[in-house]
């Protein structure tokens, strides 16, 4: 480089360093003229603003949207509840006016410990909540009281309120304050704690849809606190309204007959049921959650409803008109703050009330599997409509003989009348030659093995065993042992009541993969299902298998038929042991259902869609430990189908 | 070279007047936990006497050892983002490196490899090649991969401050006017498709910014309580420990980005002057220093982490006092947070690297 060249690249720098300079010093002068005037020049206002006029912003709580059964009547709603206040700015001892409040109305040591954190973190003129759900006795005695004690002051708010109780909990789900859980994944949450979320079923899918927007409000203060104006920034947005599917009415109609089954209820005022009472813990349980329904069974003993699930689903647009899961349980009781007595009674509850059986308990399927093995041997081409399996009551394999439910066996048999007699030699026979992949492939395409969809949280997708499913479960391979149990519905097979439903509305519909839907279809336009892909002639044969069951001279449940002037039905039972039968049971004679303890009893489970003709409904009944198919679930499917085809008529 | 010598040349004064920032950020510290040393004050103090310490030790590394490991900086800053971008932790965001508990921010040292590196690449090249533009095409791009990769975790305030620091360099190498106004043409002209690349929170902030009623409770609402704070301070503040916005809890960062207003309401227009002055007088001293040293690489250095210390304090102050919008920026040895006190430190060191071992000075 040249001397002149660097000599004048210096300069340049120079020239250059000493602008940045002349820069800096300009930008910094501007910086203290807007200190200037924020600081000197409109210092009167900003000190009017900070001393005397506090800003405090306040959110306004939205209203969460309601939900409605298909003919628009209330699931979900919200009603007027009272909370009690205090400002800290106007208490002289926070932890005696406590006390005091403690003495009027009911306060936990944990509401206090809330309280007195809440008012060390923010400003003290802000009002904190005491307590919600003020009961109209605390009120009272609070208005008599607090004008006494400064700084206390009580307010309005909406709590959720569930109008039909204890009959849609499954479905609903409920709305109980936000967890601090809930918190750490969502911001937002923090700014209305007071705002419930909603837990479980639709509260806690369509959260979104539902809750709305929190409007803001800003109240301006002086000095000493008290409000001077209330200016409304951003009013609230109340949350969405949504029509479910379900129609309340079928919804009690099925829960009142599931629940009661074939048994009469008894009176509970009388001596000798209160001493019954006193000795039956599982029956306290029961009543200890407001569930006055006691039954009396054959034995003449007492006993709580029965517990179990029934899906109730239209075939064509998918909508699930009753979704039932016994016992219940009250959501109401989730909505403000949940008693620990109320919450150890729900966990210590022996029947769960807290499960929806309807979507979340899987159930082997017992014999309603039978139509998947039959439908996928017609297609495979492995039996036609005549093909004939002798039944003696009893198969070997191997070393292994499986049984037929009935110990002198059917005689000769076809796809009809198998199903009719639901006789399991027929179809170890059928599944042996058909093979467990092509029946776990019609499996799934009636909508078992996987998740429906139906949009309620914790949904299970049920088992349909494979070759491969075995292998990575259980680290062993298939067996042909297991393909016969598999035919039968029971081994590994689990599906739950809802996918039951799903399959039978596929076997009635025909064409379309119907996936079922909680949430009522708006317009007309008919739902989007995929085709269901499977031929039609083999489901008319199948379908032919389950009018017998309800009309043939041996069907399993010809005592249990729709009445013919409602259309009739065609279904099929299941009856799925729990406890194995020991060899010497079998020999002795196999006790008696009600004999044994009730969880050993078997699972008795229906499945039918309704009118034959032309069919419009299907129904899934799974009674737990009810004992047979066709004596306990079938007349509870028929009893709902009944009334709600009377009330089509 | 003895140590005595090495020790007589080290710039006192500028840490010095870096020191009564750190006393005044301590003070400020002190009275945002509503007078308590815990948990701010009393560690950012021990900071920055490890901080001033660092300086020092910095001083002794030869200035020829930092200009040759330079562009080794810049590689292992760039190394360092694109760690962020896999391993980074924060809200939404991957800003952060955990380290043994401690949360680092590594697009803070990445400024100053940026610095350093263009400062190497100017000082390399022959001067009759300064006319071309595409001699400036190497140093865009020294500036713009670290940038880009800011943006995206994203951390916009920091990456505009590279990107000033960076031009700042670009300008003191002597860009020719009509690239200087070239380029300004051009930044203008992209603001649109900076735009785009937003996320939606810093979209939310600079519509705030313009208008700040819309978001009284969100980043609206530190803005209007910051100018409440500020404003309500008047000529000499409401006095230590009495800023009843800050001390109410409704002044929100008040230890970090919002120290600024803290000492507003507190010492008043007065207090806020004085930091400003500090800030200026610590700027005018650095590149006292680049008019002084004889290297153009120790020149650019100088010229560039001068400016980097000013271009904090402005984007900082403008910002709590509602000229900028809300980006992130801290007051460096105010604010509590240590990677951007470690950088202005490490900074400071260069520059004390560079006066000790000057040719021209001995």
């Amino acid at each position: 480089m040249s001397r002149a060249k660097t000599k004048d690249l210096r300069r340049t720098m120079s020239r250059r360093g000493l602008l940045l300079v002349g820069g800096s010093a300009l930008l910094t002068s501007f910086l203290g003229a807007r200190l200037f005037q924020l600081q000197v020049a409109q210092n009167n206002r900003y000190q009017r603003l900070s001393d005397r006029n506090q800003f405090d912003v306040r959110i306004v709580a939205p209203t969460r949207g309601r939900l409605f059964d298909r003919k628009m009547r209330l699931l979900a709603g919200n009603a007027e509840s009272f909370e009690l206040y205090i400002t800290p700015l106007y208490v002289d001892d926070l932890q005696q006016t406590l006390a005091a409040l403690g003495q009027i109305v009911e306060l936990s040591e944990r509401d206090i410990k809330a309280v007195l954190l809440a008012a060390r973190k923010g400003p003290s003129f802000r009002d904190i909540i005491v307590r919600n759900d003020l009961s109209q006795r605390e009120l009272a005695r609070l208005a008599v009281r607090s004008p006494l004690l400064g700084g206390v002051s009580f307010g309005k708010s909406l709590r959720r309120i569930y109008p039909q109780g204890s009959l849609a909990c499954h479905i609903t789900g409920y709305v109980s304050p936000v967890t601090a859980r809930e918190i750490e994944n969502n911001q937002s949450l923090e700014k209305t704690p007071y705002l419930g979320t909603g837990k479980v079923g639709v509260e806690f899918a369509h959260e979104d849809y539902l809750r709305g927007l929190p409007g803001r409000e800003r109240i301006e203060v002086n000095a000493k606190g008290q409000p001077i104006r209330v200016l409304r920034d951003v009013d609230a947005m109340s949350g969405k309204d949504l029509q479910l599917s379900i129609d309340i009415e079928v919804q009690l109609q099925a829960a009142e007959i599931l629940r009661r089954g074939q048994l009469a209820p008894v009176e509970l005022g009388t001596m000798q049921v209160q001493r019954a009472l006193a000795k039956n813990s599982e029956l306290q349980a029961h009543i200890a959650l407001g569930d006055d329904l006691v039954l009396r069974d054959e034995k003449d003993r007492l006993v709580p409803p029965e517990s179990g699930a029934v899906v109730v689903m239209d075939i064509y647009s998918g909508e699930v008109i009753s979704l039932v899961s016994a016992p219940m349980f009250d959501p109401n009781l989730f909505t403000g703050t949940l008693l620990t007595r109320d919450w150890r009674r729900l966990n210590s509850h022996p029947r769960t009330p807290l499960l929806n059986r309807a979507t979340s308990g899987q159930y082997a399927p017992g014999s309603t599997f039978k139509m998947v093995v039959g439908l996928a041997a017609i297609e495979a081409g492995v039996i036609s409509k005549n093909t004939q399996f002798n039944c003696s009551g009893d198969m070997e394999l191997g070393n292994a003989t499986f049984h037929c439910w009935r110990k002198g066996g059917h005689g000769m048999m076809n796809i009809i009348s198998a199903l009719e007699q639901s006789c399991d030699v027929f179809f170890y026979e059928v599944a042996l030659k058909t093979g467990i992949r092509k029946i776990k492939d019609m499996a799934h395409r009636l909508g078992l093995g996987d998740v429906t969809g139906i949009g309620l949280p914790g949904e299970k997708p049920g088992i349909i065993p494979s070759h491969e499913w075995k292998l990575a479960n259980q680290g062993r391979v298939w067996t042909p042992g297991e393909t016969v149990v598999s035919s039968i519905g029971q081994g590994y097979v689990l599906a739950t009541p809802l996918q039951l439903a799903v399959m039978t509305a596929r076997l009635a519909n025909g064409k379309q993969a119907v996936t079922p839907r909680l949430v009522k279809s708006t317009g007309d336009a008919a739902p989007d299902f995929a085709p269901l892909d499977v031929d039609p002639y083999a489901l008319a044969i199948i379908r032919e298998g389950m009018f017998e069951v309800m009309n043939g001279g041996f069907g399993t449940a010809r005592k249990y038929d729709l009445d013919k002037s409602l259309g009739g039905m065609a279904g099929k039972t299941g009856t799925v042991q729990v406890k194995r039968i020991t060899k010497a049971q079998r020999e002795e004679g196999i006790v008696n259902n009600i004999d044994r303890p009730w969880a050993e009893r078997d699972h008795a489970l229906f499945v039918a869609y309704a009118p034959v003709k032309r069919p419009r409904y299907a129904i899934s009944v799974v009674v737990e430990h009810g004992g047979s198919g066709s004596s306990t679930a079938a007349p509870v499917a028929r009893d709902i189908l009944t009334k709600l085809m009377q009330k089509q008529g | 070279m003895t140590v005595f010598k090495i020790l007589l040349r080290i710039p006192w004064h500028l840490l010095f007047l870096a020191g009564i920032l750190v006393l005044v950020g301590s003070l400020a510290l002190y009275s945002a936990s509503q007078g308590s040393w815990q948990p701010w004050a009393g560690r950012h103090a021990v900071r920055a006497i490890v901080g001033m310490a660092l300086v020092v030790c910095i001083a002794f590394i030869d200035f020829s050892f930092i200009k040759r490991m330079s562009y080794v900086f810049l590689a292992a800053a760039i190394l360092v983002l694109l760690a962020v971008m896999v391993v980074g932790t924060g809200q939404g965001v991957s800003r952060w490196i955990t380290i043994g508990g401690m949360n680092f921010q590594p697009s803070e040292p990445a400024k100053l490899a940026v610095i350093l590196a263009l400062a190497r690449y100017f000082s390399s090249q022959p001067h009759d090649r300064m006319r071309s533009f595409v001699w400036y095409l190497p140093a865009f791009a020294i500036i713009a991969v670290p940038f880009a990769m800011i943006v995206k975790q994203p951390d916009l305030g920091t990456a505009l401050m590279l990107l000033f620091g960076g031009l700042v360099v670009v300008f003191s190498a002597g860009l020719p006017w009509r690239y200087v106004f070239g380029s300004l043409a051009a930044v203008l002209a992209a603001v649109p498709l900076l735009w785009l690349q937003l996320k939606a929170y810093q979209k939310a902030r600079v519509m705030t910014f313009l208008n700040p009623e819309t978001d009284v409770l969100g980043a609206g609402y530190q803005i209007t309580q910051s100018k409440i704070a500020l404003g309500s301070g008047g000529f000499f503040g409401k006095g230590f420990l009495m800023g009843s916005q800050s001390q109410l809890n409704y002044l929100p960062e008040k230890q970090t980005d919002f120290v600024f207003t803290m000492i507003g309401e507190e010492f008043g227009f007065a207090g806020n002057i004085f930091i400003l002055l500090i800030y200026l007088l610590i700027t005018i001293a650095i590149l006292r220093i680049s008019f002084r040293v004889n290297s153009r690489f120790a020149q650019l250095t100088c010229i560039g982490i001068g400016m980097m210390v000013f271009f904090y304090m402005f984007v900082n102050v403008a910002m709590v006092t509602g000229l900028l919008p809300v980006v992130g920026a801290p007051l460096p040895l105010i604010s509590y947070g240590g990677t951007s006190m470690l950088t202005v430190f490490i900074g400071f060191g260069i520059v004390a690297s560079a006066i000790v071992h000057d040719r021209r000075q001995s």
